[in-house]
């Protein structure tokens, strides 16, 4: 018992974990009777001083429970000045699935863990989305009052935005990213490990906001002060969730930028990359700029809730409207982050999957460069109510008009690799053909709602719930779909079952229609977002869209039940069963556990399909992928 | 590029626009809030705090001279200057802490001492983990690490200390002087 308690692992980190919380407790204890404040009443601590130990365990005990788990271990070892020591890989791959609950620097031991739990809190989402839809079935109160209400979608929000959306794009290409550019690994698998166990750590945190004191956080998940900074104390689980979910955001993006730029395999040019690197290379440079905003707003958040500080108190100057600002600087951005990444899944699977060539492939990455930019000119837009400056408007609505640019291009360049093309309708491309169609219609919604009149007839109704789920589910999670299916062989070894695949496709294609078509009408008659109630004329439509919601969270266990089944007993998987160029699919599936035998060496475009012998990379050395004679004539030069 | 290298440049991008976040929320409280500047009688100690300037950016040049002293094997000259740098660092911590105790004001009192705190202490808490940083690098260089062919642990926690250094002025001039 004692050894597996001093060897990192789980069973250390709870222990650190209770070490943690009792050395905050003793801080807060400490400091409360050293400035006299009340610590002790009748046999028990005060309920002002359990709370004060709470929220600083909320800050503390999860780096106390990171050291257990062993995930400083090496800094550690480095700052006592011993010897450095490169990382050896030697904890890397899985041979059993004890090794998925271990700090492992493997990447592709990682991606798997970021998906798998991605996806646990994507259920946990959508459970609560359930609920939420099964109180608004019919008007009035069925089964919670309103403020349990309000939590259930705001942990819905942040549950499905930081804990599923935002890491479940950086575990896919935590997987395939480093084989597609031919790299051994990622470029710091220390930090990649400690980036995947913050996760858990914060939706562990959000989650558990139900148990707290006063309940969940309930302000939405963009928690607005001074709501937020007067709100029970369930609100600190989100501010500080947010911090865990944030730092690990960016850690990974670091490691992005840095592995795409200094680890790509001879030949491999900036001009070779597939779509999907393009895309997490703008992902990530968004995710650098962008994510320190939203720590800093939680931050300001934290100090006017816990220590009294006035960033946010009109009565001492504090400055409202500043939060929305500081907020939305990053969660625009932020609506990118979770976009972008599946424009790069679904450029592989619409250029593969119809057997050409992307169309426009420098267009593609160029306009992901420009979604970068001008997305951080737009983020008054969601602001045009709140009451800021009425000359921010116009430009504001004028640069999100702007945007729809290098997005239509996107669209039209998917459409015209379509064109005249071989299609393969399986399951990967049906769910790739339905991203086209519905994130088109999220994205024509999104331009109306750019429009200062329209923006602000609709605001808060149910309209901007339409909009958002088109883009996030319609958008955003249907790639998600589509590059989990078309990398499942790689990633497993295995075939997923396509008949069920395809049931997956249509059963939630049909349902998300029903459920979030309908939204539209209601919004623009007038129904209000985040209230449990509302008025008897909505109650028809209302009910439809329960009932269709309830077959889309049925359909989700489709997938569930493929995945898992598939995992465990489906038919062996080839190399490369789609006949893909780039290079993840040249090596076996699973890949080898150092990803190459023999770094690889490019010498064409990754999406030539069908231009006749075209090669993307060769299995070998530079140096032996070369022409004989050329090679011949090297060496005479060395016998020289 | 070196990878460690290049990791700390876009880590100090995102250290940068933390305190990007800071100063936005500095000028609205300043010049969209429209409040009297400074608060009635809280005028701030410009010339202690522009002398502690002085000490912080005097330890990035006691930081360089270690750099070079390394990159010719001079092993002294390296330990010499990374004591001199962690010092200079310590004592501008103190100074700022005792001008916290002195300053008369306190984050709880309006938002100007909010944002005063705010910035000054999160630049605080940079030089804190910079301090950490020397310290481990100080303990390497007196344990014989780091050569002139081999420096790169010392080299990227220095990037750091110059970042640290330099975020400092622009925190001075605008909280202090403008
Ligand atoms: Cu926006």
């Amino acid at each position: 018992m004692t050894a597996r308690l001093r060897a990192p692992g789980l069973p250390r980190a709870g222990f650190f974990l209770v070490l943690g919380t009792l050395f905050c407790a003793a801080i807060i204890i400490a400091a409360r009777e050293a400035y006299g404040f009340p610590v002790f009443a009748d046999g028990g601590i005060t309920t002002k001083a359990q709370n004060a130990i709470l929220l600083l365990s909320l800050l503390i005990a999860p780096l106390w429970f990171l050291i257990g788990l062993g995930a400083f271990d090496y800094w550690f070892y480095w700052a006592a000045g011993k010897k450095e020591r490169a990382e050896d890989h030697s904890g890397h791959g899985a041979t059993s699935w004890t090794d998925y609950f271990r700090v492992n620097t493997d990447h592709k031991v990682i991606g798997i863990q970021y998906v798998v739990t991605s996806f646990f809190f994507m259920m946990i989402g959508g459970l609560l989305a359930m609920l939420v839809r099964a109180e608004l079935a019919a008007p009035g109160s069925q089964f919670v009052d309103a403020n349990a209400f309000n939590g259930l979608f705001s942990v819905h929000a942040s549950l499905m935005i930081f804990l599923f959306i935002i890491p479940v794009f950086a575990g896919l290409a935590n997987y395939v990213l480093p084989l597609m550019i031919g790299a051994p690994d990622m470029a710091f698998p220390r930090l990649n490990a400690l980036s995947f166990w913050m996760l858990p750590i914060a939706g562990i945190m959000m989650t558990a906001s139900f148990v707290a004191p006063g309940g969940s956080f309930s302000t939405g998940w963009t928690a607005y002060a001074p709501l937020s900074t007067s709100a029970p104390l369930g609100q600190m689980f989100f501010t500080i969730g947010v911090q865990f979910a944030g730092v690990s955001s960016i850690a990974t993006a670091l490691n992005f930028l840095v592995t795409i730029i200094t680890m790509r395999a001879p030949g491999m040019s900036f001009w070779r990359m597939p779509l999907l690197v393009w895309a997490n290379f703008s992902t990530s440079l968004l995710v650098v700029i962008a994510t320190p905003f939203v720590a800093a707003s939680q931050f300001f958040v934290l100090f006017d809730y816990a220590l009294g500080f006035n960033f946010f108190r009109p009565e001492k100057d504090g400055d409202v409207l500043m939060y929305q600002h500081v907020f939305w600087f990053y969660s625009h951005p932020a609506v990118y982050i979770m976009m972008l990444p599946g424009f790069g899944i679904i450029s592989e699977i619409l250029s593969v999957k119809s057997r050409k060539p992307i169309f426009g492939y420098r267009m593609m990455a160029f306009s992901l460069l420009a979604i970068v930019l001008l997305g951080f000119t737009v983020w008054a837009h969601h602001m045009f109510v709140s009451g800021m400056q009425d000359w921010i408007r116009i430009p504001m609505m004028v640069t999100t008009a702007i945007i729809a640019v290098p997005t239509g291009i996107k669209i039209f360049s998917w459409l015209a690799t379509l064109w005249k093309g071989v299609l393969h309708l399986d399951t990967p491309m049906l769910w790739a053909l339905g991203f086209l169609t519905m994130f088109t219609l999220g994205g024509i919604s999104g331009v109306i709602l750019a429009m200062v009149p329209m923006d602000i007839y609709v605001s808060d109704t149910y309209f901007i719930v339409a909009h958002i789920h088109y883009v996030l589910y319609g958008g955003s999670l249907f790639t998600i779909y589509a590059g989990v299916y078309y990398w499942f062989p790689k990633m497993t070894g295995r075939m997923f079952d396509e008949r069920l695949g395809k049931a997956h496709f249509w059963l939630t294609f049909v349902s998300f229609n029903a459920t979030f078509g309908p939204m539209h009408l209601v919004g623009v008659k007038g129904m209000p977002r985040r209230v449990a109630d509302y008025a008897e004329e909505f109650a028809a439509w209302n009910l439809f869209i329960s009932l269709s919601s309830f077959v889309l969270g049925l359909s989700t266990l489709i997938f569930l039940y493929n995945m898992v089944s598939s995992w465990r007993g489906g038919p062996r998987a080839s190399a490369n069963p789609w006949r893909a160029f780039t290079l993840e699919w040249q090596v076996s599936s699973p890949p080898p556990i150092f990803n190459f035998d023999r770094i690889p060496t490019v010498v064409g475009g990754p999406y030539e399909y069908g231009v006749p012998g075209h090669v993307h990379g060769i299995m070998e050395p530079a140096e032996e992928a070369r022409p004989k004679q050329a090679a011949g004539a090297s060496s005479a030069e060395e016998g020289v | 590029m070196d990878p460690a290298t290049l990791g700390m440049l876009l880590f100090i991008i995102s250290e940068i626009m933390v305190f990007g976040a800071f100063f936005t929320a500095y000028f609205f409280i300043r010049v969209v809030g429209g409040a009297e500047w400074p608060a009635e009688g809280d005028h701030l100690p410009k010339l202690i705090a522009g002398f502690n300037t002085a000490i912080l950016v005097s330890s990035s040049f006691t930081l360089h001279y270690a750099q070079e002293a390394i990159r010719k094997d001079n092993r002294l000259g390296l330990q010499l200057g990374m004591v001199a740098t962690f010092l200079l660092g310590l004592t501008f911590l103190f100074i700022q802490i005792n001008e916290y105790v002195h300053i008369g004001f306190s984050p709880q009192d309006h938002a100007q001492g909010t944002i005063f705190y705010g910035l000054t202490g999160l630049h605080g808490a940079h030089v804190s983990i910079g301090l950490m940083l020397l310290a481990f690098v100080t303990i390497r260089s007196f344990r014989g690490h780091y050569s002139s062919g081999h420096h790169l642990g010392f080299e990227v926690p220095g990037i750091y200390w110059h970042f640290v250094d330099v975020m400092w002025i622009v925190v001075y001039l605008t909280v202090y002087i403008i």
